[in-house]
């Protein structure tokens, strides 16, 4: 009896493992990684085929994520990847020869990493712009004006409540609770740390003394969450917190931001468009890589920031050129509608040109 | 061999001279195929040994004796890696605390208490505890366990506000995302080892050594003290040093659930960081000495590992030895 | 010592005052274990049944391709972070088992006392401390930078990270095989290959598959080896040996961590996919086990 039983639970247990086996091999879609074949290429509309393989910085991720969806019915027989893991990663990728293109947030490649790079040269194409909003939670407290000194004051630990006096002088008639200050940062290293820490750094003075770095020593009270979701839903469940989100994840978990002091005076609330005139009135380098953080632009959002693909510029064969031409041509041209609804900016017509020019510069 | 010999006296003595002459080459092949993996081990972890260490080697040599500094700071080129050792230290012991009695615990339970028909779905729930992922620990612990213990330890701490000791250890500051969170989830993902290597352990104990244990009018207890536990007592040893093993390394749960603070603190329930944590934080965006620093920690992650197994091999092989009277 | 008749009724079988006390007290705290035990593991699973169980459908285990973070949650499937993740545990597993077993019939049958074995014993318990993302960057460190992200390195990877628990766990239940089974078999002319591979390791098959079965488990839910060597990406690959992959820890990370309502029930959706498919492969394990083996209860 104990045996037959164990018989038939064993069968169905391989049955269903062979089964479920089975239908996932049979009916999932999508072509596996070929190396890529030698299939010439030179307009938009020739179809090509291959695998193209990216990582690095992680505000770029959703972005990255709708193109490939969208990019499937532009080129049915490309396959492109994007890993994520942090613009370091990216970078270290990039010039181990591991992937095709690498997302930073950081242009251009520090000092420390340019020997990993072997003297080839890397073209930078910025992707988007995107703000990182100051979340907060303070119940029946909405439209909270900050600037940087006062930031600055408040995610060093100095400002320890919010009745203080440095946020009442920057909003008056609106009455501030005594509740204590808790500020949310992140607990993994971040560009989203990186530059919101040179936004204080430039803006802030000498309010701001923790320097700029995408990991930063924050004061012993803070509280740490793991991704920009991770810091928005300590916002969100602790009253008095303070953190800095992104903008496309601040959206998505409901919370109110404040309005952020830019170089000219104007208090102006984080948005695509905002974000976008950060982007206008700054200066650019040839190889197309800027700060867009504290932007001169009257109607700028102060706290912006960007994000480029690297490629090289030589390519080792013809088919992985027009691979990378088209679908960072994508990523440039057409993919920029997407940004929108997914909380980004746009790049700036000026820097668009700019960028798509660039693109005939990748050659094999 | 000496058994072989014994075998070959006991047959006729041509064929036993032709039995060890013809050592099958299947036999000889056999051999040194179990060599070769033996030796493959080894050659795995001098691989890792090297390529890490090599990678280090920037921070080893930029910061010297500075790695056992107590701030680690990026953003002003400091890498001290003293709390996470330091975390890495008291999280594994709480785990270790909570974990070893319970898990032989159950593993008695399943072995001495509970009669056979019983046993199996005891065991499929240990077996259930053990595959879940450790990145489910991880946020769980984030989402609902955390908030959960802050309130108690907001309890705890006004409780033992101003008694001396207590009150280092489990006062103010207080976190959710804390030290012994963390050793509490390490914990939870260590018993299933721990259980399930000491129940197959316990379970070879020969029904001799117990049945004469009964037979001599022993409790339960007293037969496993007297029956049991020295047989298995090496067994078991080896099942928590796997466990400990599993609780210095794993990363994913640890770095969600430990509050990612770099401090040297005597709160329990305080945020901390530890070896496992900092570098799956923070690699993503580091290079140059500050990727170095972090896979430097995971170099000296490895030679505490190394530490750790020394003590626990020494100490086991001294009670060992008062025990056998040697 | 035996009660000599007619003497003062001492009854032995019964034990009295504190060593009757002292064995409830110990009964009562082994089945207290379990219980501490069963309330963290029923926590978690209603968390991930409730979180999960909404979205599970066949189309969400086979279908794919994995959709983007801000897709609602009817798009798309996990199909293949399910297929990464039985292709590449299936292939760590094979690498890793046999290796480990056969590592362990080596420092228990043939290894003894002599340096060597102590030595690989030894080195193999300081490796199930390497913490898993270390693992991954060794393996990218010498074999993904020279053939590319795939299922086989994630694979070698998840090896590595499975050898030691394997060899400790073999090399343990080996230990308690009675010595009176091998001499019996020598006895017979066996030769030692024989006799390991017909009476030792049978005699330890219920625990070896116990460790092998922890192992795989540990290996199915690891994140952090498979970041630097597959690549995560959201198409499906039925081809482990080449071309970058995924599995379904890997996306329960990035989904359920995100802001997104449709990825947070994908991402638990992918938790529970995962923690049934594990359960389901134990139960059989030691369903078969149970079947086979020989000299347990």
């Amino acid at each position: 009896m104990q045996r037959a039983r164990i018989r038939g639970g064993a069968a169905a247990g391989v049955a269903l493992v062979a089964v479920a086996l089975s239908l996932a091999a049979c009916s999932s879609s999508g072509s596996s990684g070929a190396k890529s074949s030698s299939s010439p290429s030179s307009g938009s509309t020739a179809k090509l085929s291959g695998t193209l393989n990216g990582s690095g910085s992680t505000f770029q991720t959703t972005y990255q994520e709708a193109a490939i969806s969208a990019f499937r019915s532009v080129q049915p027989n490309m396959t492109v990847n994007y890993g994520s893991g942090g613009s370091g990663k990216g970078r270290s990728d990039l010039a181990a020869g591991v992937t095709n293109f690498g997302g930073s947030d950081t242009a251009p490649i520090p000092s420390a990493e340019v020997p990993n790079f072997k003297g080839k040269t890397v073209l930078y194409f910025p992707v988007f712009l995107g703000p990182i909003t100051v979340s907060y939670n303070l119940s029946g407290v909405t439209g909270l004006k900050l600037d940087a000194t006062v930031l600055a004051e408040i995610f060093s630990g100095k400002i320890t409540s919010w009745n203080n006096s440095a946020i009442k002088a920057l909003n008056p008639g609106v009455s501030l609770p005594s509740t204590p200050v808790t500020i949310a940062v992140r607990s993994d290293s971040s560009g989203t740390t990186q530059n919101f820490s040179l936004y204080l750094e430039k803006a802030g003075g000498s309010a701001w003394t923790l320097g700029s770095n995408s990991t930063i020593k924050w004061p012993s009270t803070a509280r740490a969450g793991s991704g920009n979701a991770g810091v928005a839903s300590i916002v969100k469940s602790t009253p008095g917190a303070i953190g800095y989100v992104d903008y496309a994840d601040a959206k998505a978990s409901g919370l109110t931001f404040a309005s952020i002091k830019n170089s000219s005076g104007t208090y102006v609330v984080p948005s695509p468009s905002s974000a976008s005139e950060a982007g206008n009135g700054i200066t650019i380098a040839s190889n197309l890589t800027f700060h867009a953080v504290d932007s001169p632009n009257a109607q700028a959002y102060p706290i912006t920031y960007q994000s480029w693909d690297l490629v090289f510029e030589v390519q080792p064969n013809a088919n992985d050129a027009a691979m990378l031409k088209a679908y960072i041509g994508y990523l440039i041209g057409d993919g920029q509608q997407l940004l929108g609804n997914l909380g980004y900016a746009p790049l700036s017509s000026g820097l668009q040109h700019m960028a798509q020019a660039q693109l005939s510069k990748i050659t094999s | 061999m000496s058994t072989v010999a014994r075998a070959d006296q006991a047959t006729p003595a041509g064929s036993a001279r032709a039995l060890s002459e013809r050592r099958p080459l299947g036999d000889r092949g056999f051999q040194v195929l179990a060599l070769a993996c033996g030796l493959l081990v080894l050659v795995i972890l001098v691989l890792i040994a090297v390529s890490t260490t090599q990678q280090a080697s920037s921070w080893f040599t930029t910061e010297g004796l500075k790695i056992f500094a107590r701030t680690w700071d990026p953003a002003t080129g400091q890498f001290g890696a003293l709390s996470f050792i330091y975390g890495t230290a008291v999280t594994a012991i709480i785990a270790l605390v909570m974990a070893v009695p319970v898990s032989i615990g159950i593993a008695l339970l399943l072995t001495e208490v509970v009669p056979y028909r019983w046993s199996r779905p005891i065991v499929y729930v240990i077996d259930l505890l053990a595959v879940v992922p450790s990145v489910v620990w991880g946020l769980w612990g984030i989402l609902v366990f955390a908030p959960w213990l802050q309130h108690i330890y907001t309890d705890i701490a006004s409780g033992v506000n101003g008694i001396p000791i207590l009150d280092n250890l489990f006062g103010q500051p207080v976190s959710g995302a804390s030290f012994f969170t963390a050793g509490v989830i390490l914990a939870f993902m260590i018993t299933p080892i721990v259980t399930s290597l000491s129940r197959e352990v316990i379970a070879t104990v020969p029904a001799i050594d117990k049945e004469g244990a009964y037979a001599l009018g022993a409790t339960r207890w007293e037969m496993i003290r007297g029956a049991v536990w020295p047989h298995s007592q090496g067994g078991v040893v080896g099942a928590v040093l796997l466990g400990l093993g599993r609780a210095m390394g794993e990363t994913i749960a640890a770095a969600l659930v430990i509050g990612s603070s770099p401090t040297i603190t005597s709160h329990l329930f305080a945020p901390g960081y530890d070896m496992p944590a900092v570098i799956a934080n923070q690699f993503g965006e580091s290079y140059g000495v500050f990727k170095a620093g972090l896979i430097g920690i995971g170099v000296l992650l490895f030679a505490f590992t190394i530490i750790i197994n020394v003590i626990a091999r020494g100490v086991v092989e001294r009670s060992a030895r008062r025990k056998r009277g040697a | 010592m035996a009660v000599v008749a007619g003497q003062q009724q001492v009854d032995l079988r019964e034990a009295k005052g504190w060593r009757r006390t002292s064995n409830r007290i110990v009964t009562a705290l082994m089945v207290t274990a379990f219980v501490v035990v069963l309330i963290p593991l029923g926590f978690v699973l209603v968390t991930t049944i409730a979180k999960g169980a909404s979205i599970i459908s066949w189309s969400f285990l086979t279908s794919g391709p994995i959709p983007a973070n801000v897709a609602p949650a009817n798009v798309g499937g996990m199909g293949p972070a399910v297929l990464g993740t039985i292709e590449i545990t299936a292939l760590a597993t094979v690498l890793a088992v046999p290796l480990g077993i056969l590592g362990a019939v080596y420092l228990n049958e043939y290894g003894g006392k002599n340096w060597l074995a102590a030595l690989i014993g030894f080195f193999s318990d300081v490796m199930t401390g390497v913490p898993s993302i270390i693992m991954g960057l060794f393996i990218f460190s010498i074999w993904v930078v020279h053939f590319g992200f795939s299922g086989l390195a994630g694979a070698f990877a998840l090896g590595c990270l499975m050898l030691p628990i394997v060899i400790r766990s073999t090399y343990e239940m080996l230990r308690l095989v009675p010595n009176t089974l091998r001499e019996g078999s020598y006895a017979l002319g066996a030769s030692k290959a024989r006799v390991t591979m017909t009476v030792v390791l049978p005699a330890a098959i219920g625990g070896i598959v116990s460790g092998a079965l922890l192992a795989v488990a540990r290996a199915a839910g690891e994140t952090a080896p498979l970041l630097f060597t597959i690549l995560i990406v959201t198409a499906a690959n039925p081809n482990v040996f080449s071309g970058a992959n995924t599995s379904l820890p890997s996306q329960i990370f990035v989904n359920a961590s995100s802001p997104y309502t449709g990825a947070q029930d994908r991402g638990w959706g992918a938790a529970l996919t995962l923690i049934a498919i594990c359960f389901i492969l134990m139960i059989v394990a030691r369903l078969v086990t149970a079947r086979f083996a020989r000299y347990s209860r």
